[in-house]
């Protein structure tokens, strides 16, 4: 007897059936494909997937059930006891329906698939040849369609492959909840497409149901195209080649390339990958299948955005600036040498050395940095954090923060209640957006949004609202009686993201909130590499495992560790990412360490830049071209993420370590680092990522003190004048970023960036929705159309980093702020609207 | 049947004729409330709220009352089956969706007789406790739904509907609903689905309406006759009932005739009859014409032949005899009907009305209508008979819901009784019927 | 004794050669005819009116025990059109350094794009010029064929150019005995229908 479950095991109920003369026990209301899939019966079926409700649409799964007069479909079936259930393998009956549903699947199927996407890796393939005939009983001409119809710049759709299984809209409304595609006409003629403008309007030439050659539909201008951040799962899960992505259309076959597992290098949800590549180069990314994480769903960010690591301006060996005062490229004995008399100068200098590592680095890379400046740097000038900030953040990260695995992917599926703050989880970490809307349709789970309105995806969560004016966050958490109420709830969390470092009193009163009620909290970074950097020690008040820079105990354990003398840690932290900017700015830095850290990300752009440009000395490690690298002395060429080895650390604590793909001669940050300590005369030891790895793992737990929690106090929003309000501002999930440069597909896929303002201030301006708006400050003003969304009076929202909304370079502000709206385009010319890199 | 000129029925058939929800249809205006009233309208819904809901639903079950849709399930089950007490809306839904081929007898009913319709419903939903009701009726039926929501206008001034109707603290609403025009919308969890703005499909089964239809909530979707008969068992009581029809079937039934008969037209008759009366009632074959094949109930049924003229005509008779009861439209057809192309026309019916849901009844259908039209232009082979009852054997049983199986049922039965003439029309007997056009392509 | 008949016998052994029939071949002046059916270097075959008939599907590739096929496939445009369909190969190479010529390319190609000529002259003096490309495999224009990329002449859809292709002699007519064998012309016609 075969068991699925353990029979009572903590405390499922089961049920004991027959499978192909097999007696089985199973949890009571399981689905009988299900079941007999751990059984390894295999049972054809394309609509069927086991993160869908059933549906029963393709009956291809036809099985023999005892007593039932006729077959069943097995993906809708849920088991019961005393079930005797007979498949294609021991019932004629459900071979036959099988076969029978096969042969009417094939017969409109294109005979395609030599060039077909699919081919090769194609469930329809596989089963046709398990279960179909071989030759066909009808004789007449298929149905046909235009091919391809182009629902999105990155999806295509082929009707005439399709078999109309209908996972792909059953993705998009339950999973993603983003009805861009449905099922359009009936019958014969029922296909998938998205909405028209015109379809209620008639004088469409619609498909004629009847005859052969009948005339057809194709995406039109004004169609509503399939923009949802997750449409590349549905490319995913198609049994057929009908979805297929743009991106990777006739690139390769399945059969051809080498997959190779990988981790999402976006955004901090973690999401496990598998990257395809062939003769050294990437051409596609799925996503991987991990149940406790990203289950088996990326969104299209991760799946499409790769390119930039082969684009054109990638740095493939060191450059020095000689003395012509430009970048030349040298060996890397030149340029370590170099790095290294630069960096030793300026360590033994007045001013010291800071090190700006961002957001995107591995935690082994991170840790290589954390030693790097402590051990041959002899400094804590160093932060991960390339984005506006706070010290209050710095304490709030290493109090409650760092090495915490209190809130986990399985804990969202579990909760009662969450309360958001200071994140859009649909723009910031899609997969956790996925995961509470999973909750949310499960039932009994109530999503509570602080923030100024109701985005997209808190809509699809239908979150309640509690009305928040950029800044006055704080006040809320600490006063607000519904958000209180919430969290007290068994099983709540208390979701921060790290914008609310940008509001004073934020992250303290959020601390302080949790410990109050009791609810669980947890910091949602938005880039990949953040989480790990902190547990990595690149803050200025933080060492590696979270021992804090002040504690003597902390830094003892460390020098032990690492074999140093006493004294060699400073005592005192360092400077944070924007006094290191302001002080390099001035002068006042002898030299700068810059790993991917691109200075329009950070809160003053163009003090960012000074800073570069007055900086001492600049060491610049990058994949590509930048900002940074054009201004520095030396240049180290570094591997992007699907080069090298290392790990991850996502928003939950969790680990998520990758090999690497490719296999070429870029080097890790951390291996470039051990070269230059080396010639500094210190041994970093990391040069090997499992050296690395090793060390790491053998940090053991601090005896020192924790930091204590910041207790900082609100200083409330701030309150504009006339003609004025408030930024409040965030990313879109695909914007300017400079990892998604060079994926022009998905870039069609963004949403359009928009001023949101509310009613009564577009009232007041006097401008209607769609009307150009512009936001201005001192420095620079952006003109984009107006959506009219209901947010606090006295309110503008527009994106951070977006086509023609560039906050930060153009601004010069973040959220938070008081800025100047007027109706219409600027009088005077337009300052560095739209923004440079 | 032989061929001759229209007959007079004989006294003792035209005693078979049971007159119980047409017996207003040939008085003049009984679609108005007042002459409705005079004719004993709206006496049973007095009665009927004086009594216990529980004692209605047991009054129906007594009666052995079955739906009129074609399914026959008993109607008093069918209501014992919504929970109470569960704190959730009940809703009633009345299936007016009438689109099967050759069955029309709701449509004359809801013209002819609107209030016996509205009065069942009030005495239905008080049964389920249902304060809400739905009819939904056949887009394409604009003049019924213009008589039926005038009747409801009506009902509602008089104080049938609304609030505290008669002063009995029950509160119904009844709200007409326009289809737009889909046979599948006739198929209860379609007509859910469609009724609360979706596509309408099918929906998987289980949870059945019973528990979670419309709006999730328990639901009784009854067919329009169904509910029509319940006045008058109300009024008459279930031993009356239960004179009428057989042990297992009782009651009157209305039987559409149309075809090749002398009166085409609603037959109101007790369960039970057979066509041979029905056809003597109708006056007869029409002149030159002799009964070939025809309809027990509707094209979804299997056909029947000049030897079942003797078949009774309810639920347990014509399914010893191999078809279906369905709506009970009889359509008749003679010797110069051609049984291969009266099966093409009704598979073109069910290929444009397929929702294209599930696989064997989108593509099943779709590819037999190319098959027949081969046979019918003269191209067919001996292979295309194999592949016809083969591929009907792949969509009966295994679609999702009755629409592909009653797809099916023409065609397997034509073959059974006349693959003679598939084979006239392929070994080049019968003229062909259709150009041969374009019929063959690539694959 | 045996020193003088041992002799005789060994001229005996020569001047018997004499008379027989002469193995050796004139090659490279007189070039040998192979068997009809002789797999020497591919070709990519094109339709009637000069479209290229590979659809850069890398079955070939797929099928190739030797590793010795490179495609790649791209995305045929109206403006830029190389072969009927979506398809179509941007890149494709042999690599006759590794190349068996077993033939397990032609049977996998599911438009009878590439064949197999009876040119056998395939030595080169380094492994770069043994990688042929596209342009080196693709038969030569036909009189009435027009170079790629060039709108779809023999029909509105893909259908056209595949419905009928067995009857069709056209498409790639005189292929594997046209341009490098031209010295063969005497009989190059003969054996042209085994492609088609």
């Amino acid at each position: 007897m075969a068991d699925v479950v353990k029979a009572g095991s903590n405390g499922v109920e089961t049920v004991t059936l027959t499978i192909d003369g097999v007696e089985v026990t199973a949890p009571k209301g399981a689905l009988l494909i299900r079941v007999a899939e751990q059984l390894g019966i295999e049972i054809p079926r394309f609509c069927d997937h086991p993160l869908l409700a059933p549906a029963g649409a393709c009956r291809q799964c036809l099985v023999e059930v005892e007593g039932q007069r006729k077959p069943v479909a097995s993906c809708t079936q849920t088991v019961a006891d005393g079930m005797v259930v007979k498949t294609q393998l021991t019932s004629p009956v459900a071979k036959k329906a099988q076969a029978g549903i096969m042969e009417l699947l094939l017969i409109n199927h294109p005979l395609d698939c030599p060039m077909c996407d699919k081919g090769g890796e194609c469930p329809l393939q596989n089963q046709a040849m398990s279960t179909g005939r071989t030759d066909t009983r009808f004789h007449d001409h298929k149905r046909e369609y235009p091919k391809p119809v182009a629902i999105s710049t990155q999806v295509l759709l082929d009707r005439e492959r399709c078999v109309l299984c209908q996972r792909c809209t059953r993705f998009s409304d339950e999973i993603a909840g983003d009805r861009f595609i449905d099922l359009m006409d009936r019958s014969a003629a029922e296909q998938i497409g998205v909405y028209r403008d015109d379809a209620f309007s008639g004088d469409h030439p619609r498909s004629a149901i009847d005859e052969p050659g009948y005339e057809q539909e194709t995406a039109e201008p004004g169609d509503e195209p399939f923009n949802s951040y997750f449409s590349g799962n549905t490319v995913q899960i198609c049994p057929v080649g009908a979805l297929t992505g743009t991106q990777y259309r006739f690139r390769a076959r399945p059969f051809d390339l080498v997959s190779s597992p990988s981790v999402c290098e976006h955004c901090s949800a973690g999401c496990a990958q598998r990257t395809d590549h062939r003769r050294g180069k990437v051409m596609r990314r799925l996503a991987g299948d991990d149940p406790a994480v990203n289950e088996e769903w990326n969104c299209d960010k991760g799946r499409w955005g790769f390119r930039y690591a082969t684009a054109s301006d990638r740095i493939t060996n060191p450059m020095v600036r000689r003395e012509d005062g430009e970048l030349h490229e040298a060996s890397w004995s030149e340029a370590l040498e170099m790095a290294a008399e630069g960096l030793r100068n300026a360590r033994d200098g007045a001013y010291g050395v800071g090190v700006l590592t961002g957001g995107r680095l591995t935690v082994e890379d991170a840790y290589a940095y954390a030693k790097f400046a402590r051990v041959a740097l002899r400094t804590n000038d160093i932060d991960f954090r390339a984005r506006p900030l706070s010290n209050e953040e710095a304490d709030f990260l290493g109090s409650t923060v760092v090495g915490g695995t209190d809130v986990t992917y399985a804990d969202v599926d579990a909760a009662s209640a969450a309360v958001v703050v200071g994140l859009e989880p649909e723009e910031e970490c899609p997969i956790l957006f996925l995961r509470l809307r999973k909750a949310y349709r499960k039932g009994g789970f109530a999503v509570t949004a602080v923030a100024p309105f109701l985005s997209r995806g808190f809509t699809k969560l239908d979150a309640a609202l509690v009305e928040a004016v950029p800044g006055g966050e704080a006040d809320l958490l600490r006063d607000d009686p519904r958000v209180a109420e919430t969290l007290r709830a068994p099983g709540a969390l208390l979701i921060v993201g790290e914008r609310l470092a940008t509001v004073p009193g934020g992250l303290s009163a959020a601390a302080e909130l949790a410990a109050r009620t009791g609810a669980k909290l947890a910091w949602v970074p938005r880039r990949a590499g953040d989480r790990g950097a902190v547990d990595a020690g690149c803050l200025p008040n933080l060492l590696p495992g979270g021992r804090p820079v002040i504690e003597a105990t902390a830094r003892a354990e460390l020098a032990g560790i690492w074999d140093l003398e006493a004294g060699i840690i400073p005592s005192r932290p360092g400077r944070s990412t924007d006094q290191m900017v302001a002080d390099a700015a001035v002068g006042r830095l002898g030299a700068l360490v810059v790993a991917g850290v691109d200075p329009a990300d950070l809160a003053d752009p163009r003090l960012a830049e000074q800073a570069l440009d007055n900086v001492g000395f600049l060491v610049s490690l990058e994949v590509r071209r930048s900002a940074v690298s054009r201004r520095a002395d030396v240049v180290f060429p570094v591997a992007p993420v699907v080069e090298k080895a290392g790990s991850f650390v996502d928003w939950e604590g969790r680990l998520r370590t990758f090999d690497r793909v490719l296999t070429t001669t870029a080097m890790t940050d951390a291996r470039v680092l051990d070269a230059i300590a080396a010639q500094l005369g210190v041994a970093l030891g990391t040069g090997d990522v499992n050296a690395v790895r090793r060390e790491l793992g053998g940090l053991p737990a601090t005896r020192a003190d924790r930091i204590e929690p910041p207790r900082v106090s609100g200083i409330g929003a701030a309150r504009p004048g006339d003609g004025e309000a408030v930024l409040a501002t965030w990313h879109h999930l695909i914007d300017l970023s400079r990892l998604l440069e060079g994926d022009e597909y998905l870039a069609g896929t963004a949403r359009v960036p928009v001023v949101r303002l509310g009613k009564v201030l577009a009232e007041r301006l006097g401008v209607a929705e769609g009307d150009p708006v512009t936001v201005g400050t001192e420095r620079g003003a952006l003109t984009l159309p107006a959506a009219i969304t209901e947010l606090p009076d006295g309110v503008v929202w527009v994106p951070t980093n977006s086509p023609g909304a560039t906050v930060r370079r153009t601004l010069g502000v973040t959220a938070g702020a008081v800025v100047k709206v007027s109706a219409g385009a600027p009088a005077g010319p337009i300052l560095a609207s739209g923004g440079s890199r | 049947m032989s061929a001759t000129a229209v007959t007079v029925p004989r006294r003792e058939v035209l005693e078979k004729l049971t007159p119980v929800l047409t017996k207003r249809w040939l008085s003049p205006d009984a679609w108005r409330i007042d002459v409705y009233e005079r004719l004993d309208g709206y006496a049973a819904l007095r009665k009927a709220l004086a009594a216990h809901p529980d004692a209605l639903i047991q009054l129906i079950k007594d009666s052995g009352l079955r739906g009129r849709g074609g399914a026959g399930f008993p109607t008093g089950l069918k209501w014992g089956f919504i929970p109470q007490n569960d704190g959730k809306p009940h809703y009633l839904v009345v299936n007016a969706d009438e689109g099967e081929p050759g069955t029309c007898k709701d449509l004359p009913l809801m013209m002819h007789d609107p209030h016996s319709l509205v009065e069942g419903v009030i005495i239905a939903a008080y049964a389920i406790r249902a304060d809400r009701a739905y009819i939904y009726i056949r887009g394409e039926a604009v003049h019924a739904a213009r008589r039926l929501r005038n009747a409801v206008k009506e009902a509602y001034a008089a104080g049938y509907l609304g609030r505290n109707i008669l002063g009995s603290g029950f509160d119904l609403d009844l709200v007409v609903h326009s289809g737009a025009g889909a046979y599948i919308c006739g198929e209860e969890t379609a007509l859910l689905d469609s009724l609360e703005g979706f596509r309408g499909q099918p929906r998987l089964r289980p949870p059945f309406p019973a528990t979670h239809g419309l709006y999730a909530s328990p639901t009784v979707v009854n067919n329009v006759g169904t509910i029509s008969s319940v006045p008058y068992i109300v009024l008459g009581g279930a031993a009356w009932w239960k004179t009428m029809g057989t042990e297992k079937s009782s009651g009157p039934m209305i039987y559409s005739l149309s075809g090749r008969i002398a009166n085409p037209g609603q037959y109101e008759c007790s369960l039970g009859i057979t066509l041979r009366e029905l056809i003597e009632l109708a006056g007869g074959m029409q002149p030159g014409h002799s009964l070939r094949f025809w309809t027990p109930g509707g094209s979804s049924t299997p056909l029947l032949t000049a030897e079942h003229l003797d078949v009774p005509l309810d639920f347990e008779g014509v399914a010893a005899a191999g078809s279906i009861l369905g709506t009970t439209a009889t359509q008749i057809f003679s010797d110069q009907d051609c049984p291969v192309y009266a099966t093409y026309r009704w598979l073109e019916f069910y290929y444009h009305e397929s929702c294209g849901k599930c696989t064997p009844c989108r593509e099943g259908n779709y590819w037999m209508v190319r098959v027949y039209r081969r046979i019918l232009s003269g191209q067919g082979t001996y292979e295309d008979l194999d592949t016809l009852l083969d591929t009907c054997d792949n969509i009966l049983g295994r679609a999702f819901c009755g629409l592909g199986d009653g797809a099916t049922s023409p065609v397997t039965s034509s073959l059974k009784y006349f693959k003679q003439d598939y084979l006239d029309y392929i070994e080049g007997r019968t003229a062909p019927k259709l150009s041969d056009k374009a019929l063959v392509g690539a694959h | 004794m045996g020193a003088v008949t041992d002799s005789v016998k060994g001229f005996g052994v020569t001047f018997s050669h004499l008379f027989r029939k002469v193995v050796t071949t004139d090659y490279p002046f007189e070039q040998p005819k192979t068997a009809p059916r002789y797999h020497g270097r591919h070709i990519l075959n094109r339709h009637p009116d000069g479209l290229e008939k590979c659809i850069g599907c890398e079955l070939c590739a797929w099928a190739c025990p030797a590793d010795a096929i490179y495609v790649q496939g791209g995305d045929n445009t109206d403006e830029q059109r190389f072969s009927p369909g979506e398809r179509y190969a941007s890149v494709y190479q042999i690599n006759y350094a590794r190349c068996i010529f077993c033939g397990l390319c032609i049977e996998a190609c599911p438009t009878r794009s590439l064949t197999m000529s009876n040119e056998y002259e395939l030595a080169r003096d380094n492994r770069r010029d043994l990688i042929f490309t596209k342009e080196q495999l693709l038969a030569p224009l036909l009189p009435g064929m027009e170079h790629p990329p060039h709108p779809m002449r023999l029909g509105d859809s893909e259908k056209d150019y595949y419905v009928g292709a067995l009857t069709n002699p056209g498409t790639s007519a005189g292929a594997e005995r046209a341009p490098w064998s031209q010295q063969h012309t005497a009989d190059g016609s003969g054996s042209a229908g085994e492609l088609s």
